[in-house]
């Protein structure tokens, strides 16, 4: 079965799962909003000074939603000694962690489509006129984190501590990201809104890199 | 084992020199002066750095091909290495830049690129300690050790790509850059010393490892043994 | 010689890395050889 065959189906699996219970989804939604509100708490936000912290703690909410929210990516999958079975099936590792990829990316970015619009109303910003690059933003950096994290979720899914340690390993590699990130999302939400090319491409380069890494390495992650 | 007096008396006798060198032979710095010095064991920390993870990505690499224990070894002795020269490199640039800046510190390009990475390695040897099963435990702790390689030329390319506080390339650098011979003489020496005093305790690490190896596998024979005489004895009665 | 107290810490502290690190694996690597050879004894005595 071809790589991007068996993902697909795992997609439509992990997606079909979700949809029962949607109980990742909501606590996902439900704790990055918590993270925006509390950071709101914490700065007493003006007009001018949200729109220079606004982009960070934005994208820092999104860090943090995803770190927790991937961890049971393959948590659930050693709860029910799923991931056996998958091993057995006749499709290579990389549609595995593909399929996982793909259907993290798709949950973030829901909570995504939700959570931009509350905060612009929240910190007093207008979105006229850059959804459409925010959006191209938006999916390179969600894409960039649910690349590391369901990697690093399979690293950390055979340790203890696996709720500490996945941020642990996650944050400093998706720095970059971050920074990155926020810095494109700031010049999109300024008062000459602009996309940064060079940021930008500074994202999709991290993507292709870790999307490379994870296809050539992708057998030693789930052996046995 | 009787080579490892001599290797390090003459790595002693390197970073003597280098120490030498670095306070007597290189001459005086314009702007900065006397503190200026600092850089030549500075730069020299970053490139033991360079080549300890340089030489654990490559054990990394040989061991999730090979699987001889070794590489293993190898990869997580490299890395503490690099993580002890890079933790050595922040404290020497915090100490030039205080004098040299008037900051400790600043969140530029460079110097949060390799914060990063010193957290990243950190997570490795975290890694490695929660991850039980040996086997298990190399193989992942590889897989992750080559992806936080994925960011170290970041860390060396961040003061070419960006305006930062920290020093433009004085190395390869482009039109303006390039260093006096006697400083670039001394620089080179004091690099040497640094990636030899890395190499030794990198060598004493890697023996800790094996004989770790070695007292898992007595602990195992141990136990086989036990279990073997009991069984002989029950059969017996 | 200016900032004289900050180029010797940053000397004592190239020192004081590689030293003490050094050390901390020559301990832990005296304390593995005595539980080898305390191993090996126990092997020999069954």
């Amino acid at each position: 079965m071809s790589t991007a065959r068996a993902a697909a189906i795992l997609l439509a699996k992990e997606v079909r799962l979700e949809f029962r219970t949607r109980e990742l989804l909501n606590a996902t939604i439900v704790f990055a909003m918590i993270v925006v509100v509390l950071f709101s708490f914490s700065f007493d936000p003006t007009a001018a000074e949200s729109r220079r912290l606004g982009p960070g703690l934005l994208w820092i909410a999104f860090l943090f939603a995803a770190s927790l929210m991937l961890h049971p990516s393959f948590g659930r999958e050693q709860t029910n000694q799923t991931l056996d079975a998958l091993r057995m099936a006749p499709i290579s590792p990389f549609a595995l962690l593909l399929g996982k990829m793909l259907a993290n990316f798709l949950f973030l970015s829901a909570a995504e489509v939700v959570l931009v619009p509350v905060f612009a109303v929240l910190y007093n910003v207008s979105l006229a006129g850059v959804v459409g690059r925010l959006a191209l933003v938006f999916a390179l950096g969600t894409l960039g984190l649910c690349v590391t994290g369901t990697v690093f979720s399979a690293i950390a899914s055979h340790a203890r501590m696996r709720e500490l340690l996945l941020p642990l390993l996650l944050l400093p590699i998706q720095a970059p990201l971050l920074i990155a990130a926020v810095e494109t999302t700031a010049g999109l939400l300024a008062p000459q809104p602009g996309l940064d090319r060079a940021w930008l491409a500074f994202l999709a380069g991290f993507d292709i890199v870790f999307l490379t890494a994870s296809w050539l390495l992708g057998d030693y992650l789930l052996e046995e | 084992m009787k080579t490892r007096i001599p290797i390090t008396l003459v790595a002693a006798a390197l970073v003597f020199f280098a120490g030498y060198a670095a306070l007597f032979i290189a001459p005086d710095e314009k702007t900065m002066h006397e503190i200026q010095r600092v850089f030549y064991f500075h730069v020299g920390l970053w490139t033991a750095m360079y080549t300890a993870f340089g030489i654990a990505f490559v054990a990394n690499v040989a061991w999730l091909v090979t699987r001889k224990p070794r590489w293993d070894w190898l990869g997580v002795s490299a890395i503490e290495v690099g993580v002890v020269c890079c933790t050595g490199g922040l404290i020497t640039g915090m100490l030039w830049g205080k004098p040299a800046w008037g900051i400790w510190w600043t969140w530029d390009a460079r110097l949060t690129t390799c914060f990063i990475l010193w957290l990243l390695y950190i997570s490795y040897l975290i890694l490695r300690g929660l991850l039980e099963e040996p086997g298990r435990r190399a193989t992942l702790s590889a897989v992750f050790g080559i992806f936080a390689f994925l960011d170290a030329p970041l860390v060396y390319a961040s003061n070419r790509l960006w305006r930062t506080q920290h020093p433009a390339p004085v190395l390869f650098g482009g039109p303006d850059s390039g260093l006096d011979p006697m400083i670039l003489k001394v620089m080179l020496i004091g690099m040497t010393a640094m990636v030899a005093m890395a190499m030794i305790v990198l060598a004493d690490r890697y023996r800790l490892e094996r004989m770790r190896h070695e007292v898992d596998e007595l602990r195992v024979a141990l136990e086989t043994r036990g279990e073997g005489s009991a069984v002989t004895s029950a059969a017996r009665n | 010689m200016r900032n004289f107290h900050f180029l010797f810490a940053a000397w004592m502290t190239v020192w004081a890395v590689f030293f003490v690190y050094e050390l901390s694996v020559a301990s832990r690597i005296s304390r593995l050889r005595d539980e080898i050879e305390r191993l090996k004894q126990q092997l020999r005595e069954g």
